[in-house]
């Protein structure tokens, strides 16, 4: 699994630098993209199979409209891609600070003594653990998870709200 | 706004920070956090406008940063310490993540331009908002983790707030932003005292939020947004600029008035503890500082027209003053003779 972990976390650091060396939105987000199924990846890798689940659907039907939005937005003739001089020095860059701080912070230690070493049912065992707290002892905090996605939706029908009372118009 | 729509919103904010006061866990106070910030995003684009609608955006994205740097400094405490309790911070790495990220979130020195910026976006009531309520529940996760804070960095942070809070605000002509740099150095104060007395920084808070509370109160009141404004607010009532005045220079720190008990307290403390050069530049920090509150006073209050005057009392006075700026009042100008009592209590 180190192994598999090493290149998902691979992956995952090339998927950032993807998004972070700013090409045009709308290939910035097929690295978000990717960037998000590496993450979900290397959740697994650490055990939390059922979470890494969960945010891999919620994440990519989100992205998913913002996926659209950035095409909408940024319809341009020449899209600079990743082979763009400028993108591929920040390309560069980003890779040369990883390396960097990679060796300061050795993150090789790490990897080798977090990985789940083992197999089949193994793999899915961390993360239920919480799942299950959360509809026993941990009850109340589900509904203050809940209240709080409530209020973000009541907060975003606030902010766009249409004709001449949302904040998002011209004056 | 809806008022239904009004009321969840105030009341989220309010719940979202006391979630995180009476949280002993690290997820359950970030959850509060999350539900305060996003509670008060629609309070700030109430007035509907660009300037407010690009205030909040500028509110979401810092304290959203800041939000997402607490989160990771816990998980990364708990993932080396393997508990989730706010109080045992003993990661070096995420001590000083949590530090700057509640430094971004307070509008510290080196991360304090988007407070001015969100206020003079905003209304005054909501700027009062900004000041007081808001830096609740930020100061509760230094308060918390106090014990495992680099003296150092906040110290470094303390002085940088209260020196560029004074010079930066120098150069303000709006009131608002004016009292956002107010904030920062008061702010700055308050990192100062943190690891060395920490029921001292509970008291300066409270404190500094019933000075600024009924600053506000009287802006809000004379609806002055500039200095020109408050030059010619005395027409609307002439007895609440001279508390205006008051409440100023007691933000300021003078002598009579109770704004001067903390910072008197602060470096008492500093110099018991032999930090002696170090509470001499704080205390010079601050005179930049009661230089622009001196100013607005001077502007309000000092000065009238060499000539005979024009102007007079608006005959029709609108009454829009809170019942509770009296009391405010009281406390913001003679609180001073109990320092002897407070002093022995801290």
């Amino acid at each position: 699994m180190s192994y598999f972990l090493f290149l998902f976390l691979l992956c995952f650091a090339l998927a950032i630098i993807g998004v972070a060396s700013n090409p045009s939105p709308f290939y910035g987000v097929i690295g978000l993209v990717m960037a998000a199924f590496f993450g979900c990846a290397v959740l697994v890798g650490f055990g939390s199979s059922f979470v890494s689940l969960v945010l891999f659907l919620i994440y990519l039907g989100g992205m998913l409209v913002v996926f659209v939005y950035s095409i909408a937005m940024s319809a341009e003739a020449y899209p600079k891609t990743w082979g763009d001089f400028l993108v591929i020095l920040y390309v560069f860059g980003f890779a040369f600070l990883i390396l960097v701080f990679s060796f300061i912070f050795e993150v090789s230690d790490i990897m080798g003594s977090l990985t789940v070493d083992n197999v089949g049912l193994y793999v899915i065992r961390m993360d239920f653990g919480g799942v299950m707290l959360l509809y026993s002892i941990g009850g109340p905090v589900l509904l203050l998870c809940g209240f709080g996605l409530l209020l973000v939706l009541f907060v975003v029908l606030e902010l766009t709200r249409g004709l001449a009372r949302g904040a998002l118009r011209i004056v | 706004m809806n008022p239904m729509i009004l009321f969840i919103l105030l009341f989220s904010l309010a719940m979202g920070t006391i979630t995180t006061l009476s949280s002993y866990h690290w997820l359950l106070a970030w959850i509060g956090l999350e539900i305060n910030t996003m509670a008060i995003i629609p309070i700030i684009t109430k007035k509907h406008h660009p300037r407010a609608t690009e205030a909040a955006t500028k509110y979401f994205l810092t304290q959203t940063a800041a939000s997402t740097l607490i989160l990771l400094s816990s998980t990364l405490n708990a993932w080396t310490t393997g508990q989730w309790t706010i109080t045992e911070l003993h990661h070096p790495l995420a001590m000083m993540m949590l530090t700057l990220a509640v430094a971004m979130k307070l509008g510290l020195a080196p991360t304090h331009f988007w407070l001015p910026e969100v206020m003079q976006g905003t209304t005054i009531k909501t700027a009062l908002l900004l000041t007081t309520w808001q830096k609740i529940a930020p100061l509760t996760f230094i308060y918390l983790t106090s014990n495992h804070l680099s003296t150092k960095m906040l110290f470094t942070l303390g002085l940088l707030s209260v020196m560029l809070g004074g010079i930066t605000g120098l150069n303000q002509t709006q009131t608002r932003k004016i009292m956002a740099y107010s904030s920062i150095a008061h702010m700055g104060w308050l990192t100062m005292i943190l690891t060395l007395n920490l029921n001292l920084m509970t008291f300066t808070l409270m404190l500094y939020i019933t000075m600024t509370t009924s600053s506000f109160m009287i802006l809000l009141m004379s609806e002055s947004k500039t200095m020109t404004d408050l030059g010619l607010a005395w027409t609307t009532s002439p007895t609440s600029m001279l508390l205006l005045m008051l409440s100023l220079l007691s933000l300021g720190g003078l002598p009579p008035l109770s704004g001067f008990m903390p910072k008197l307290l602060i470096l008492k403390e500093m110099t018991m503890l032999n930090m002696i050069s170090m509470s001499t530049i704080l205390a010079l920090s601050a005179l930049p500082s009661l230089f622009f509150y001196l100013r607005l006073s001077y502007l309000m209050l000092m000065t009238i027209p060499p000539t005979t005057t024009t102007t007079e009392h608006k005959w029709r006075h609108k009454n829009n003053t809170l019942k509770i700026t009296a009391q405010l009042f009281i406390i913001t100008t003679t609180l001073l003779p109990i320092t002897p009592l407070v002093n022995k209590i801290l």
